[in-house]
Formats: structure tokens, C-alpha cells, sequence
């Protein structure tokens, strides 16, 4: 993909990063992934690890061309701590975006955000 | 010109930003927001001050200490060749600071 020379410097408007579709992969994935999970620190690093994989894979293949991508997923454990995350992004507001979502459960809060960013 | 960054160079870069914004203090909830803002966009404007070229995106998460466990993964679709990223873990006797920065190139 990288090597290819298209010489577009905008993406066409049905091709830009949709945070809404996105956004739905990632409720899609978490909730089917962690429903009824428990927070086990053995298996929370490598449930973390998978769940980005699967996520980057099923929006590549929502068939986003061109665009790099970027899936961060912050799992925690509920114990009435308090948390904040936030982020900031130097980047070209047309064609980049980004989407987010939070699930919780009774144990555990899952933040899994995906930035898209495209390649001219 | 070299084009590249370092993540040692990143690295520091993030570390002096952090310090300066939230060394020294505990945990606040109150002023939990104001922190994390500041440290991003302390991160952020010390990063473009660098004038490489990169896009870079930079978060930031504040956790106090309570014996709780948290996890964090990220997974790219990138050229490895050119594009990195760097996580920066910082912690006070109340709080854990973690900051990932990504830098695509251009």
C-alpha cells in the first residue's frame, strides 16, 4: 500500500476516516470479548494484546485505503481508584480522525481508542 | 537532514514535559483534568518544537495509587521502517503516570 504513488493529498469524502463506523467495530469487539470477564492479572496482558490485534484487523478490513492505523487498549481494574486518560494529536484535522470507546463492568474498565491517520 | 527520531530523543522529551507538569504534586481529583491536559499538550508542543517530520499523537493516563492493577496494548498498521512509538512510565509516591507518544511520518 505504502509504495504506491496515487498522488491524492485528500482523500475522497467517501473514503475518510468515519469515527461512527469505527466506533461500532470496537463496541462490537470489547462487548463480545469482556462481557462476564473478570480483571485476572495472568491473562489480562496477553486479553489485551489479542484484543488490539482483532481490532486493528477488522478495521483494516472496513477498508479505510490509505490510512495508517493506530489502536491503543488500556484495561483496568475496578477498585475505586481514580483514573484519567486524554490524549492530543498534531496532525491534519481534514483527513485524520479518531474513535473511542469505554466499556465497564463490575471488575474491569476497558478504553480501547483507534487514530487513523492518512498517508499521503 | 535526518529525518528520523530517536526514541531516547522522544523519550526525554516527554520525561522533562511530565516533570514540569505535574512533578511534586499528589493526587488531586479535583485537578486530575488540568494535569493530563497540561501534560499532553506540554508533550505536544515540545515535540513540534523538534520540526521533524512527523504526525504525532500523544496520550496520557493518570492513575492513583490504590493497589490496582492496569494494563495497556496497543496494536499499528504503519511502515516500521519509518514511524515508532515510545511509552514513558512516571510515578509519585500517590499517582502513576503513563505517556505513549506514535509518530507517523509524513
Amino acid at each position: 500500500m505504502e509504495g504506491t504513488d496515487t498522488y491524492l493529498i485528500r482523500p475522497n469524502h467517501q473514503h475518510k476516516f468515519k469515527a461512527a463506523i469505527v466506533k461500532e467495530c470496537i463496541r462490537e469487539i470489547v462487548r463480545e470479548r469482556l462481557s462476564g470477564m473478570r480483571y485476572d492479572p495472568e491473562e489480562v496482558p496477553e486479553l489485551s494484546r489479542s484484543l488490539a490485534d482483532c481490532i486493528k484487523d477488522k478495521v483494516k478490513n472496513a477498508g479505510f485505503d490509505r490510512y495508517k492505523l493506530v489502536v491503543q487498549v488500556v484495561i483496568g481494574e475496578q477498585r475505586g481508584q481514580g483514573v484519567k486518560m486524554s490524549s492530543r494529536c498534531l496532525w491534519d484535522a481534514d483527513t485524520d480522525n479518531y474513535a473511542e470507546d469505554v466499556f465497564m463492568n463490575d471488575s474491569l474498565v476497558c478504553v480501547v481508542a483507534v487514530f487513523g491517520s492518512y498517508y499521503y | 537532514m535526518d529525518e528520523y527520531q530517536t526514541e531516547d530523543e522522544t523519550a526525554f522529551v516527554v520525561e522533562e514535559s511530565v516533570e514540569a507538569a505535574i512533578g511534586g504534586n499528589a493526587y488531586q481529583h479535583s485537578r486530575v483534568n488540568q494535569w493530563t491536559t497540561s501534560v499532553v499538550e506540554q508533550c505536544l508542543s515540545q515535540l513540534s518544537k523538534l520540526g521533524k517530520p512527523f504526525k504525532y499523537i500523544v496520550t496520557c493516563i493518570i492513575m492513583q495509587k490504590n493497589g490496582a492493577g492496569l494494563q495497556t496494548a496497543s496494536a499499528c498498521f504503519w511502515d516500521n521502517t519509518t514511524d515508532g512509538s515510545c511509552a514513558v512510565r512516571w510515578e509519585n509516591k500517590s499517582m502513576y503516570c503513563i505517556v505513549n507518544v506514535f509518530g507517523l511520518s509524513i
